[in-house]
Protein backbone atom coordinates (compact mmCIF):
# COMPACT_ATOMS: atom_id res chain seq x y z
CA UNK A 1 0.00 0.00 0.00
CA UNK A 2 1.26 3.48 -0.82
CA UNK A 3 1.72 5.64 2.22
CA UNK A 4 0.10 8.43 0.17
CA UNK A 5 -3.12 6.51 -0.46
CA UNK A 6 -5.22 8.90 1.60
CA UNK A 7 -4.33 11.89 -0.58
CA UNK A 8 -5.52 10.40 -3.86
CA UNK A 9 -8.13 13.15 -4.18
CA UNK A 10 -5.28 15.46 -5.20
CA UNK A 11 -5.38 13.83 -8.62
CA UNK A 12 -4.63 10.62 -10.43
CA UNK A 13 -0.98 11.59 -10.99
CA UNK A 14 -0.51 13.62 -7.83
CA UNK A 15 2.06 11.23 -6.34
CA UNK A 16 4.21 11.51 -9.46
CA UNK A 17 3.73 15.27 -9.72
CA UNK A 18 4.77 15.80 -6.10
CA UNK A 19 7.68 13.38 -6.45
CA UNK A 20 8.85 15.28 -9.53
CA UNK A 21 8.84 18.68 -7.83
CA UNK A 22 11.92 20.42 -6.55
CA UNK A 23 11.01 22.89 -3.82
CA UNK A 24 13.36 25.53 -2.46
CA UNK A 25 13.08 26.39 1.22
CA UNK A 26 14.73 29.62 2.33
CA UNK A 27 14.88 29.85 6.11
CA UNK A 28 14.50 26.67 8.14
CA UNK A 29 13.62 28.05 11.53
CA UNK A 30 10.14 28.33 13.03
CA UNK A 31 8.23 28.60 9.74
CA UNK A 32 10.50 26.70 7.36
CA UNK A 33 10.85 23.62 9.57
CA UNK A 34 7.07 23.20 9.60
CA UNK A 35 6.86 23.55 5.83
CA UNK A 36 9.64 21.03 5.17
CA UNK A 37 8.01 18.52 7.47
CA UNK A 38 4.69 18.81 5.65
CA UNK A 39 6.32 18.63 2.23
CA UNK A 40 8.05 15.40 3.26
CA UNK A 41 4.76 13.93 4.52
CA UNK A 42 3.17 14.84 1.18
CA UNK A 43 5.86 13.06 -0.82
CA UNK A 44 7.60 16.03 -2.41
CA UNK A 45 10.64 14.50 -4.11
CA UNK A 46 13.21 17.30 -4.37
CA UNK A 47 14.48 19.84 -1.83
CA UNK A 48 16.92 22.72 -1.92
CA UNK A 49 17.38 23.68 1.74
CA UNK A 50 18.98 27.06 2.42
CA UNK A 51 19.83 28.49 5.85
CA UNK A 52 23.21 29.65 7.15
CA UNK A 53 22.43 29.09 10.84
CA UNK A 54 22.70 26.38 13.45
CA UNK A 55 19.98 25.71 15.97
CA UNK A 56 20.37 27.47 19.33
CA UNK A 57 18.51 27.14 22.59
CA UNK A 58 16.24 30.06 21.74
CA UNK A 59 15.05 28.24 18.59
CA UNK A 60 13.95 25.15 20.48
CA UNK A 61 10.54 26.63 21.35
CA UNK A 62 9.46 26.41 17.73
CA UNK A 63 11.88 24.67 15.36
CA UNK A 64 9.98 21.51 14.54
CA UNK A 65 12.10 18.33 14.79
CA UNK A 66 14.92 20.21 16.54
CA UNK A 67 16.03 18.61 19.81
CA UNK A 68 18.05 19.70 22.81
CA UNK A 69 20.77 17.31 21.62
CA UNK A 70 20.87 19.27 18.37
CA UNK A 71 21.30 22.47 20.39
CA UNK A 72 24.21 20.93 22.31
CA UNK A 73 25.85 19.79 19.08
CA UNK A 74 25.06 23.03 17.25
CA UNK A 75 23.50 21.14 14.36
CA UNK A 76 22.84 23.14 11.21
CA UNK A 77 19.16 23.90 10.60
CA UNK A 78 19.48 22.48 7.09
CA UNK A 79 20.77 19.21 8.56
CA UNK A 80 17.78 18.97 10.90
CA UNK A 81 15.47 19.56 7.94
CA UNK A 82 17.24 16.88 5.91
CA UNK A 83 16.89 14.41 8.78
CA UNK A 84 13.14 15.12 8.91
CA UNK A 85 12.83 14.56 5.17
CA UNK A 86 14.87 11.36 5.16
CA UNK A 87 12.76 9.89 7.95
CA UNK A 88 9.79 10.00 5.56
CA UNK A 89 11.39 10.10 2.11
CA UNK A 90 14.64 8.10 2.30
CA UNK A 91 15.30 8.53 -1.43
CA UNK A 92 14.43 12.20 -1.70
CA UNK A 93 16.72 14.48 -3.70
CA UNK A 94 18.01 16.77 -0.95
CA UNK A 95 20.54 19.54 -1.37
CA UNK A 96 21.55 21.20 1.91
CA UNK A 97 23.14 24.63 1.60
CA UNK A 98 24.36 26.07 4.91
CA UNK A 99 24.74 29.55 3.54
CA UNK A 100 22.69 32.58 2.58
CA UNK A 101 20.16 32.45 -0.21
CA UNK A 102 22.20 35.01 -2.14
CA UNK A 103 25.01 32.44 -2.23
CA UNK A 104 22.61 29.72 -3.39
CA UNK A 105 21.01 31.27 -6.44
CA UNK A 106 22.30 28.78 -9.02
CA UNK A 107 20.58 25.96 -7.14
CA UNK A 108 17.46 27.97 -6.36
CA UNK A 109 16.96 28.91 -10.03
CA UNK A 110 16.17 25.29 -10.82
CA UNK A 111 13.37 25.04 -8.25
CA UNK A 112 9.75 24.69 -9.27
CA UNK A 113 8.59 26.82 -6.33
CA UNK A 114 10.31 28.59 -3.46
CA UNK A 115 8.91 28.70 0.06
CA UNK A 116 10.28 31.58 2.13
CA UNK A 117 10.31 31.96 5.90
CA UNK A 118 12.71 34.83 6.43
CA UNK A 119 12.88 37.54 9.06
CA UNK A 120 13.07 40.79 7.14
CA UNK A 121 11.01 42.75 4.65
CA UNK A 122 14.09 43.50 2.58
CA UNK A 123 14.84 39.77 2.22
CA UNK A 124 11.25 39.13 1.10
CA UNK A 125 11.49 41.95 -1.42
CA UNK A 126 14.75 40.62 -2.85
CA UNK A 127 13.65 36.98 -2.96
CA UNK A 128 10.43 37.94 -4.72
CA UNK A 129 12.38 39.94 -7.33
CA UNK A 130 14.69 36.96 -7.84
CA UNK A 131 11.73 34.62 -8.28
CA UNK A 132 10.02 36.93 -10.78
CA UNK A 133 13.18 37.16 -12.87
CA UNK A 134 13.41 33.37 -13.11
CA UNK A 135 9.67 32.67 -13.31
CA UNK A 136 9.39 30.83 -10.00
CA UNK A 137 6.26 30.97 -7.85
CA UNK A 138 7.17 32.33 -4.41
CA UNK A 139 5.17 31.56 -1.26
CA UNK A 140 6.12 33.57 1.79
CA UNK A 141 5.15 33.18 5.44
CA UNK A 142 5.85 35.46 8.36
CA UNK A 143 4.52 36.17 11.83
CA UNK A 144 4.85 38.95 14.34
CA UNK A 145 3.78 39.80 17.86
CA UNK A 146 3.00 43.40 18.73
CA UNK A 147 2.08 44.89 22.06
CA UNK A 148 -1.40 46.31 22.52
CA UNK A 149 -0.51 47.87 25.88
CA UNK A 150 -1.65 46.89 29.37
CA UNK A 151 0.02 43.49 29.07
CA UNK A 152 -1.92 42.48 25.95
CA UNK A 153 -0.39 41.34 22.66
CA UNK A 154 -1.58 40.74 19.11
CA UNK A 155 -0.24 37.77 17.20
CA UNK A 156 -0.40 38.42 13.49
CA UNK A 157 1.05 36.99 10.32
CA UNK A 158 0.64 36.56 6.61
CA UNK A 159 0.95 34.07 3.80
CA UNK A 160 1.56 35.55 0.37
CA UNK A 161 1.62 33.58 -2.86
CA UNK A 162 3.46 35.70 -5.41
CA UNK A 163 2.92 34.24 -8.85
CA UNK A 164 4.72 35.45 -11.99
CA UNK A 165 2.51 37.73 -14.07
CA UNK A 166 0.29 38.62 -11.11
CA UNK A 167 0.38 41.31 -8.40
CA UNK A 168 3.38 41.29 -6.09
CA UNK A 169 4.13 42.11 -2.46
CA UNK A 170 4.60 45.75 -3.41
CA UNK A 171 1.31 45.83 -5.30
CA UNK A 172 -0.55 44.66 -2.19
CA UNK A 173 1.24 47.08 0.09
CA UNK A 174 3.06 44.46 2.11
CA UNK A 175 6.46 45.72 0.95
CA UNK A 176 6.79 49.50 0.99
CA UNK A 177 9.74 51.86 0.84
CA UNK A 178 8.75 53.13 4.29
CA UNK A 179 8.96 49.64 5.78
CA UNK A 180 12.33 49.08 4.12
CA UNK A 181 13.66 52.38 5.45
CA UNK A 182 12.32 51.64 8.92
CA UNK A 183 13.97 48.24 8.87
CA UNK A 184 17.26 49.74 7.72
CA UNK A 185 17.21 52.19 10.63
CA UNK A 186 16.69 49.37 13.11
CA UNK A 187 19.34 47.16 11.55
CA UNK A 188 21.39 45.45 14.26
CA UNK A 189 19.26 46.97 16.97
CA UNK A 190 15.99 45.10 16.70
CA UNK A 191 16.93 42.08 18.79
CA UNK A 192 14.98 38.83 18.43
CA UNK A 193 11.32 39.33 17.64
CA UNK A 194 8.88 37.28 19.69
CA UNK A 195 8.12 33.93 18.02
CA UNK A 196 6.02 30.96 19.09
CA UNK A 197 5.32 27.60 17.54
CA UNK A 198 1.59 27.52 16.86
CA UNK A 199 1.16 30.57 14.59
CA UNK A 200 4.07 29.27 12.52
CA UNK A 201 2.20 25.99 12.23
CA UNK A 202 -0.97 27.71 11.00
CA UNK A 203 0.93 29.84 8.50
CA UNK A 204 3.12 26.98 7.25
CA UNK A 205 0.09 24.71 6.77
CA UNK A 206 -1.69 27.43 4.82
CA UNK A 207 1.38 27.98 2.65
CA UNK A 208 1.77 24.28 1.91
CA UNK A 209 -1.90 24.16 0.95
CA UNK A 210 -1.29 26.93 -1.59
CA UNK A 211 1.75 25.08 -2.94
CA UNK A 212 -0.20 21.85 -3.39
CA UNK A 213 -3.07 23.70 -5.05
CA UNK A 214 -0.58 25.21 -7.50
CA UNK A 215 0.74 21.85 -8.70
CA UNK A 216 -1.95 19.25 -7.94
CA UNK A 217 -5.13 21.29 -7.61
CA UNK A 218 -8.03 19.70 -5.78
CA UNK A 219 -10.52 22.37 -6.79
CA UNK A 220 -11.09 24.47 -9.88
CA UNK A 221 -9.78 27.77 -8.68
CA UNK A 222 -6.03 27.93 -9.14
CA UNK A 223 -3.75 29.56 -6.62
CA UNK A 224 -2.96 32.81 -8.39
CA UNK A 225 -1.95 35.73 -6.24
CA UNK A 226 -2.91 35.24 -2.59
CA UNK A 227 -2.44 37.45 0.44
CA UNK A 228 -3.88 35.79 3.51
CA UNK A 229 -3.81 37.59 6.82
CA UNK A 230 -3.59 35.71 10.11
CA UNK A 231 -5.11 37.14 13.27
CA UNK A 232 -3.85 34.95 16.07
CA UNK A 233 -6.08 36.62 18.65
CA UNK A 234 -9.25 35.87 16.72
CA UNK A 235 -7.92 32.62 15.31
CA UNK A 236 -8.69 33.54 11.71
CA UNK A 237 -6.93 33.42 8.36
CA UNK A 238 -8.67 35.64 5.79
CA UNK A 239 -7.87 37.20 2.41
CA UNK A 240 -6.48 40.70 2.66
CA UNK A 241 -9.03 43.34 1.57
CA UNK A 242 -6.46 44.38 -1.03
CA UNK A 243 -6.84 41.18 -3.01
CA UNK A 244 -10.16 42.05 -4.69
CA UNK A 245 -8.90 45.50 -5.64
CA UNK A 246 -5.87 43.96 -7.34
CA UNK A 247 -7.86 41.55 -9.52
CA UNK A 248 -6.69 41.79 -13.12
CA UNK A 249 -3.90 44.22 -12.26
CA UNK A 250 -0.66 43.99 -14.21
CA UNK A 251 2.26 44.31 -11.83
CA UNK A 252 4.32 47.41 -12.66
CA UNK A 253 7.18 46.40 -10.37
CA UNK A 254 8.31 43.27 -12.20
CA UNK A 255 7.80 43.73 -15.97
CA UNK A 256 6.96 40.44 -17.62
CA UNK A 257 9.67 40.74 -20.23
CA UNK A 258 12.44 41.24 -17.68
CA UNK A 259 13.22 37.59 -17.19
CA UNK A 260 16.47 35.72 -17.50
CA UNK A 261 20.01 36.90 -16.99
CA UNK A 262 20.86 39.91 -19.21
CA UNK A 263 24.55 38.99 -19.16
CA UNK A 264 24.01 35.39 -20.27
CA UNK A 265 26.35 34.21 -23.01
CA UNK A 266 26.12 30.63 -24.22
CA UNK A 267 29.71 30.76 -25.52
CA UNK A 268 30.94 31.45 -22.00
CA UNK A 269 28.79 28.64 -20.62
CA UNK A 270 30.23 26.16 -23.11
CA UNK A 271 33.78 27.37 -22.48
CA UNK A 272 33.34 27.02 -18.71
CA UNK A 273 32.19 23.47 -19.18
CA UNK A 274 35.44 22.87 -21.03
CA UNK A 275 33.95 21.02 -23.94
CA UNK A 276 32.14 21.91 -27.08
CA UNK A 277 28.54 20.90 -26.76
CA UNK A 278 28.15 17.49 -28.31
CA UNK A 279 24.57 17.50 -29.34
CA UNK A 280 22.13 14.65 -29.59
CA UNK A 281 21.40 14.07 -33.27
CA UNK A 282 17.95 15.31 -34.15
CA UNK A 283 16.61 11.91 -35.12
CA UNK A 284 17.70 10.54 -31.79
CA UNK A 285 16.38 13.56 -29.94
CA UNK A 286 12.90 12.78 -31.14
CA UNK A 287 12.99 9.42 -29.46
CA UNK A 288 14.71 10.19 -26.19
CA UNK A 289 11.41 9.98 -24.38
CA UNK A 290 10.81 6.38 -25.43
CA UNK A 291 10.13 4.18 -22.47
CA UNK A 292 13.43 2.60 -21.51
CA UNK A 293 11.54 -0.51 -20.46
CA UNK A 294 10.61 -1.12 -24.12
CA UNK A 295 14.20 -1.48 -25.27
CA UNK A 296 14.73 -5.12 -24.12
CA UNK A 297 11.46 -6.09 -25.79
CA UNK A 298 12.53 -4.46 -29.04
CA UNK A 299 15.86 -6.32 -28.83
CA UNK A 300 14.07 -9.64 -28.29
CA UNK A 301 11.68 -8.96 -31.18
CA UNK A 302 14.62 -8.11 -33.46
CA UNK A 303 16.47 -11.30 -32.43
CA UNK A 304 13.33 -13.35 -33.13
CA UNK A 305 12.90 -11.78 -36.59
CA UNK A 306 16.54 -12.52 -37.41
CA UNK A 307 16.03 -16.13 -36.33
CA UNK A 308 12.77 -16.42 -38.32
CA UNK A 309 14.27 -15.08 -41.53
CA UNK A 310 17.68 -16.63 -41.06
CA UNK A 311 19.46 -13.28 -40.99
CA UNK B 1 23.46 19.86 -21.20
CA UNK B 2 20.12 20.02 -19.45
CA UNK B 3 18.00 22.60 -21.28
CA UNK B 4 14.70 23.63 -19.75
CA UNK B 5 11.97 25.94 -21.02
CA UNK B 6 9.56 27.96 -18.89
CA UNK B 7 6.60 30.03 -20.00
CA UNK B 8 3.77 31.85 -18.23
CA UNK B 9 0.41 30.17 -18.70
CA UNK B 10 -1.23 33.36 -19.98
CA UNK B 11 1.50 33.82 -22.59
CA UNK B 12 1.18 30.22 -23.76
CA UNK B 13 -2.59 30.71 -24.04
CA UNK B 14 -1.93 33.75 -26.22
CA UNK B 15 0.37 31.68 -28.45
CA UNK B 16 -2.15 28.89 -28.86
CA UNK B 17 -4.99 31.30 -29.65
CA UNK B 18 -2.89 33.08 -32.26
CA UNK B 19 -1.75 29.87 -33.92
CA UNK B 20 -5.38 28.76 -34.31
CA UNK B 21 -6.28 31.80 -36.44
CA UNK B 22 -6.93 31.00 -40.07
CA UNK B 23 -4.68 32.41 -42.76
CA UNK B 24 -5.95 33.17 -46.23
CA UNK B 25 -3.83 30.47 -47.85
CA UNK B 26 -1.43 28.93 -45.35
CA UNK B 27 -2.76 25.78 -43.70
CA UNK B 28 -1.25 26.66 -40.35
CA UNK B 29 0.27 29.61 -38.58
CA UNK B 30 3.74 29.99 -37.13
CA UNK B 31 5.37 32.51 -34.83
CA UNK B 32 8.32 33.22 -32.62
CA UNK B 33 8.61 33.05 -28.84
CA UNK B 34 11.30 35.35 -27.50
CA UNK B 35 13.08 34.29 -24.33
CA UNK B 36 15.61 35.29 -21.74
CA UNK B 37 18.27 32.81 -20.69
CA UNK B 38 20.14 31.94 -17.53
CA UNK B 39 22.25 29.20 -16.13
CA UNK B 40 21.13 27.09 -13.20
CA UNK B 41 22.92 24.34 -11.33
CA UNK B 42 21.75 21.70 -13.75
CA UNK B 43 22.09 23.50 -17.07
CA UNK B 44 20.45 26.35 -18.97
CA UNK B 45 16.98 27.73 -18.57
CA UNK B 46 15.09 29.54 -21.33
CA UNK B 47 12.32 31.78 -19.96
CA UNK B 48 9.72 33.03 -22.42
CA UNK B 49 9.35 36.80 -22.60
CA UNK B 50 6.94 37.46 -25.41
CA UNK B 51 5.33 36.09 -28.55
CA UNK B 52 5.62 37.55 -32.05
CA UNK B 53 3.27 36.14 -34.67
CA UNK B 54 4.47 36.03 -38.24
CA UNK B 55 2.69 38.78 -40.15
CA UNK B 56 -0.01 37.70 -42.60
CA UNK B 57 1.98 39.07 -45.54
CA UNK B 58 5.09 37.15 -44.52
CA UNK B 59 3.76 33.75 -45.60
CA UNK B 60 4.66 32.25 -48.95
CA UNK B 61 2.07 30.19 -50.79
CA UNK B 62 3.92 26.87 -51.07
CA UNK B 63 2.15 23.60 -51.89
CA UNK B 64 3.14 20.62 -49.80
CA UNK B 65 3.86 22.40 -46.53
CA UNK B 66 1.53 23.76 -43.87
CA UNK B 67 3.19 27.16 -43.77
CA UNK B 68 6.26 28.66 -45.39
CA UNK B 69 7.74 31.91 -44.06
CA UNK B 70 9.04 34.62 -46.32
CA UNK B 71 12.60 35.82 -45.70
CA UNK B 72 11.20 39.00 -44.14
CA UNK B 73 9.64 37.00 -41.29
CA UNK B 74 13.00 35.52 -40.43
CA UNK B 75 14.75 38.87 -40.81
CA UNK B 76 12.36 40.51 -38.33
CA UNK B 77 12.96 37.77 -35.81
CA UNK B 78 16.72 38.05 -36.32
CA UNK B 79 16.51 41.78 -35.65
CA UNK B 80 14.75 41.01 -32.41
CA UNK B 81 17.50 38.57 -31.45
CA UNK B 82 20.17 41.13 -32.30
CA UNK B 83 18.74 44.27 -30.72
CA UNK B 84 16.83 42.87 -27.74
CA UNK B 85 19.38 40.11 -27.09
CA UNK B 86 16.52 37.62 -27.04
CA UNK B 87 16.72 33.91 -27.62
CA UNK B 88 14.35 33.04 -30.46
CA UNK B 89 12.15 29.94 -30.61
CA UNK B 90 10.15 29.26 -33.73
CA UNK B 91 6.78 27.83 -32.73
CA UNK B 92 3.87 26.09 -34.41
CA UNK B 93 1.26 23.60 -33.29
CA UNK B 94 0.20 20.13 -34.36
CA UNK B 95 -2.86 20.14 -32.10
CA UNK B 96 -3.98 16.90 -30.49
CA UNK B 97 -2.96 15.56 -27.08
CA UNK B 98 0.25 14.31 -25.58
CA UNK B 99 3.87 15.11 -26.37
CA UNK B 100 4.04 15.95 -30.09
CA UNK B 101 6.87 15.21 -32.51
CA UNK B 102 8.44 17.29 -35.23
CA UNK B 103 7.51 16.14 -38.74
CA UNK B 104 10.17 15.36 -41.30
CA UNK B 105 9.49 18.72 -42.95
CA UNK B 106 9.84 20.48 -39.58
CA UNK B 107 13.20 18.84 -38.94
CA UNK B 108 14.45 19.62 -42.43
CA UNK B 109 13.38 23.27 -42.30
CA UNK B 110 14.44 23.91 -38.69
CA UNK B 111 18.00 22.93 -39.41
CA UNK B 112 18.01 25.23 -42.44
CA UNK B 113 17.12 28.46 -40.68
CA UNK B 114 17.27 28.23 -36.86
CA UNK B 115 21.08 27.95 -36.58
CA UNK B 116 21.31 31.14 -38.64
CA UNK B 117 20.04 33.08 -35.62
CA UNK B 118 23.43 32.35 -34.10
CA UNK B 119 24.99 34.50 -36.83
CA UNK B 120 23.30 37.60 -35.47
CA UNK B 121 22.97 36.64 -31.79
CA UNK B 122 25.71 34.15 -30.97
CA UNK B 123 25.46 34.89 -27.23
CA UNK B 124 22.11 33.10 -27.06
CA UNK B 125 20.77 29.73 -28.00
CA UNK B 126 17.87 29.49 -30.42
CA UNK B 127 15.43 26.76 -31.23
CA UNK B 128 12.10 25.47 -32.41
CA UNK B 129 9.08 24.26 -30.49
CA UNK B 130 6.11 22.23 -31.62
CA UNK B 131 3.01 22.36 -29.45
CA UNK B 132 0.13 20.01 -28.97
CA UNK B 133 -2.96 21.14 -27.09
CA UNK B 134 -1.48 20.05 -23.78
CA UNK B 135 2.25 19.51 -24.25
CA UNK B 136 5.29 20.51 -26.30
CA UNK B 137 8.57 19.32 -27.74
CA UNK B 138 11.58 21.44 -28.55
CA UNK B 139 15.07 21.44 -29.95
CA UNK B 140 17.70 24.14 -29.95
CA UNK B 141 21.11 25.03 -31.24
CA UNK B 142 23.94 26.24 -29.05
CA UNK B 143 26.53 26.43 -31.79
CA UNK B 144 26.14 26.58 -35.55
CA UNK B 145 28.30 23.57 -36.22
CA UNK B 146 26.50 21.05 -34.07
CA UNK B 147 23.22 19.23 -34.25
CA UNK B 148 20.18 20.23 -32.24
CA UNK B 149 19.94 19.59 -28.53
CA UNK B 150 16.52 18.56 -27.20
CA UNK B 151 14.73 20.69 -24.63
CA UNK B 152 14.49 18.41 -21.65
CA UNK B 153 11.39 19.76 -20.01
CA UNK B 154 8.74 22.43 -20.22
CA UNK B 155 7.15 24.21 -17.30
CA UNK B 156 3.99 26.27 -17.70
CA UNK B 157 3.82 28.65 -14.74
CA UNK B 158 0.42 29.86 -13.69
CA UNK B 159 -2.38 29.35 -11.21
CA UNK B 160 -2.15 25.64 -12.04
CA UNK B 161 1.51 25.07 -12.82
CA UNK B 162 2.35 22.07 -14.99
CA UNK B 163 5.59 20.44 -16.00
CA UNK B 164 6.23 17.83 -18.62
CA UNK B 165 9.14 16.42 -20.52
CA UNK B 166 11.94 13.97 -20.18
CA UNK B 167 13.09 14.85 -16.65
Amino acid sequence: MSRLIRQGFLGENSDAVLAGLTVGFIGLGGGGSHMVQQAAHLGVGGYVLVDPDEIDLGNSNRLVSGTLADVTEKVAKVAIAERTIRSLQPRARVLTLKRTWQESTEDLKGCDVIMGAVDSVVARDQIEAFCRRFLIPYIDVGMDVVTLGKGAFLISGQVIASMPGEPCMRCCGFVTDEKLQEEAKLYGDAGGRPQVVWPNGVLASTAIGLMVQTFTPWHQRGTGFAHLVYDGNKGTVAPSPWVKQLAGMICPHHPEDQVGDPSFDVRRVLAERGEPERAVPVAEARHVDCDVALRPRVSRLWAWLRYLFGL
Amino acid sequence: MNLRFKIRADLLDRVRIDLRRRHRFAHERVGFITAGLCTFAGGVLAIARDYRPVDDDDYVDTPGVGAMMAPDAIRKAQERALFARDAIFHVHTHGGRGVPAFSGVDLRENVKFVPDFLKVAPHALHGAIVLSNDAALGQCWLTRGDAAVPLRDFTVVGPATTKWGRA
